[in-house]
């Protein structure tokens, strides 16, 4: 389905993440059913008579209900744009554009997925999970954030799920961050996902590199880029990688960790 | 009833002509190829559209982060990134050579060589309706003075341009010249068919928390409604001292910020960074136009063309009495 810009409805907001919340918002027939994981939304974060911010925000996908044309956002009250979204209530209209971006894709002989989450960034891997276990595929999550507060809640992912936790202040799971867990995983996996902070990525690639033997297993990266457009005429939203510059609004958000050039 | 006449030619001066069936046309850096947008709406009614900047060989852009969003605009160091001349042709004027919308193609250089390399090349590159040359560039051979900061070095690129091709010549004006008209003139006489302004003003932010500014190349465009009154002034003093056609743009998010432009003076207008936020803006405005020149009474778009800018009506007044005496 080709991006659509369309007027959405929230239809439920629930608190999650500590100061996050889970925002239900309706979308057009079929959309629903055709998320990919990985995919987003560009929503205009303020409402009629005003032209600041400026700029549609993005926001993946965290899990579509077909049954009821909707899906779940989870929206951290960062600045402006994701504050002016957080504070809407319910039945409040918003301005959408959407689906964009290329998604996750789970190798077809792939057993075992390891999911490294930092954040808000939990939000396109709890959708990606859940595909997993539909397939019948085994699901290790990593979780990290600032507190336990911060955290996802457990009732959120599908109960075969390994969940596994990490805070920066020790107050659950393991004390640390939550790229110093992923190593342990790397012999069972057949490939990792992960979403996060940049920095994230970074100290995940050096944690894995002396355990991953010919870039196995293979490691996808969901990269978070200031957009514009959303649809590759701006190029404000690039990744450089080894292929040259990529509009991460359509050749990404999601790249293969070992193609981009830090 | 018929509605109101907003068809327009910004080239009347030129036998290959520029004719739009409407005036509003998407910027150049703000639309792609074309083609990102063919998806949201139809491409084809527009009255033109300006492709993404051009450059002799391929640029790979700026490092991140490119772009940032400041109060009611947003300030981008693309760096233009684009494909260079070469595949720049073999990839899309074919394509566009199918569509019934006129395509201005924007160049980009940092010398006279460069620029006329790249209007030599497109002149007879079918599919391509017009150059826009975009002189906020730095000229290498000035020290990396930008172009259009001077009156001279803009007459010389348009004069080169103009010499060796046939097509309609539009010439970007850059709001960093101290005066502007002056700069209008100078594309005027040079050669130029039509002037388009403004392009974006230089600016920068600073991250206070890590002391630098945000963007990689510390400086970028100001575009977006910040800087609707700066471009709004310089198309009602431009208009007042060239008798080319203009087009406007600087900030457009409605119907209103577009009569604002009409008014100050401009034949045309350009839609750029309001291309971002709301896809349909081109589309809206096409639609709401004729409406609203017909609820002034207007019969064609020309009946406000200026309205709020006395001496340059009086100018035409003068110029179509002349012409009419010849
Ligand atoms: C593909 C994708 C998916 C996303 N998914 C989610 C999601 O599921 N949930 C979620 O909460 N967020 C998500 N985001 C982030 C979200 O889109 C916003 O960028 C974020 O909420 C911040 O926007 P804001 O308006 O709140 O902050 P702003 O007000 O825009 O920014 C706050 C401050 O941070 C600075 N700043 C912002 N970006 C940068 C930057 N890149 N470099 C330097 N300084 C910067 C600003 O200058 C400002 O001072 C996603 C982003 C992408 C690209
Ligand atoms: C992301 C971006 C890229 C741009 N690229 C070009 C370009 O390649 N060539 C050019 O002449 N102008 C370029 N511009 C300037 C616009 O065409 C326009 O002059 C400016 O943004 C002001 O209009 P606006 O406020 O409607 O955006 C760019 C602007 C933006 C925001
Ligand atoms: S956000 Fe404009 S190209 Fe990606």
């Amino acid at each position: 389905m080709p991006p659509k810009l369309f007027q959405s409805e929230i239809l439920a907001i629930e608190p999650e993440l500590g100061d996050a919340s889970r925002v239900t918002i309706s979308v057009p027939a079929g959309m629903a059913n055709e998320v990919r994981p990985g995919q987003f939304v560009h929503i205009l974060p303020r409402g009629e008579g005003t032209l600041d911010p400026l700029l549609r925000r993005p926001f993946s996908v965290m899990r579509p209900r077909p049954e009821n044309q909707s899906v779940d956002i989870l929206v951290r009250p960062f600045g402006r744009g994701s504050g002016w979204i957080a504070r809407q209530k319910i039945g409040a209209s918003l301005d959408v554009l959407g689906l964009l971006g290329n998604g996750f894709s789970i190798n077809p002989s792939a057993r075992n997925l390891l999911m490294v989450a930092g954040g808000v960034g939990a939000a396109p891997l709890v959708m990606l999970s859940e595909e997993a276990v539909e397939k019948g595929l085994n699901v290790t999550f990593l979780m990290g954030g600032a507190t336990a507060a911060a955290l996802l809640s457990p009732s959120q992912l599908p109960e075969s799920v390994e969940y596994v936790v990490a805070t920066d202040d020790g107050s659950q799971g393991h004390h640390g961050f939550v790229t110093d867990l992923a190593p342990n995983y790397v012999p069972w996996a057949d490939q990792v996902f992960t979403c996060g902070p940049e920095m994230m990525f970074r100290s995940l690639r050096r944690a894995l590199e002396p355990h991953r033997l010919h870039r196995k297993p293979p490691i996808q990266v969901s990269m978070e880029r200031s957009m514009a457009c959303g649809i590759g005429a701006c190029l404000g939203c690039v990744v450089e990688t080894k292929k040259g510059m990529s509009a991460s609004c359509v050749d990404g958000p999601v790249y293969d960790l070992d193609l981009i050039d830090w | 009833m018929t509605l109101p006449d907003i068809s327009v030619d910004l080239a009347p001066n030129n036998p290959r002509e520029l004719r739009l069936a409407n005036p509003v046309i998407p910027a150049s850096g703000c639309f792609g190829y074309g083609q990102e947008y063919a998806h949201l709406i139809d491409v084809q009614r527009l009255g033109a559209f300006v492709s993404k900047g051009i450059t002799p060989k391929p640029r790979s852009g700026n490092p991140m982060p490119r772009i940032v969003e400041t109060p009611a605009g947003m300030l981008n160091a693309i760096g233009l990134q684009n494909p260079g001349l070469r595949d720049f042709i073999k990839k899309y004027p074919p394509i566009w050579n199918d569509w019934t919308v006129p395509v201005i193609v924007n160049i980009s250089a940092e010398t006279v060589e460069d620029f006329v390399e790249m209007a030599a090349t497109l002149d007879e590159v079918p599919g391509i309706a017009g150059l826009e040359v975009n002189v906020s560039c730095p000229n290498v051979n000035a020290g990396g003075f930008c172009f259009g900061w001077d009156a001279d070095m803009t007459a010389e690129v348009t004069r080169a341009v103009r010499a060796v091709t046939t097509l309609p010549v539009i010439v970007k004006l850059s709001p960093g010249a101290i005066d502007i008209v002056e700069i209008a003139q100078a594309a005027e006489e040079a050669g130029a068919d039509a002037v388009s302004l403004i392009n974006t003003l230089v600016g920068m932010t600073i991250d206070t928390r890590r002391r630098k500014p945000i963007l990689a190349n510390q400086t970028g465009g100001l575009s977006g409604p910040a800087v609707k009154p700066v471009a709004v002034r310089m198309v009602y003093q431009v208009a007042q001292g060239v008798s080319i056609p203009i087009v406007g743009l600087g900030g457009i998010t409605s119907l209103n910020d577009a009569l604002e432009f009409f008014m100050a003076g401009a034949s045309a207008i350009q839609v750029g960074t309001a291309m971002f936020v709301q896809p349909t803006i081109a589309m809206d405005l096409i639609d709401q136009l004729p409406v609203w020149l017909q609820q002034q009474g207007c019969e064609s778009l020309a009946d406000i063309i200026g309205s709020a800018n006395p001496r340059f009506r009086a100018k035409l007044a003068v110029e179509s009495a002349e012409s009419a005496a010849v």
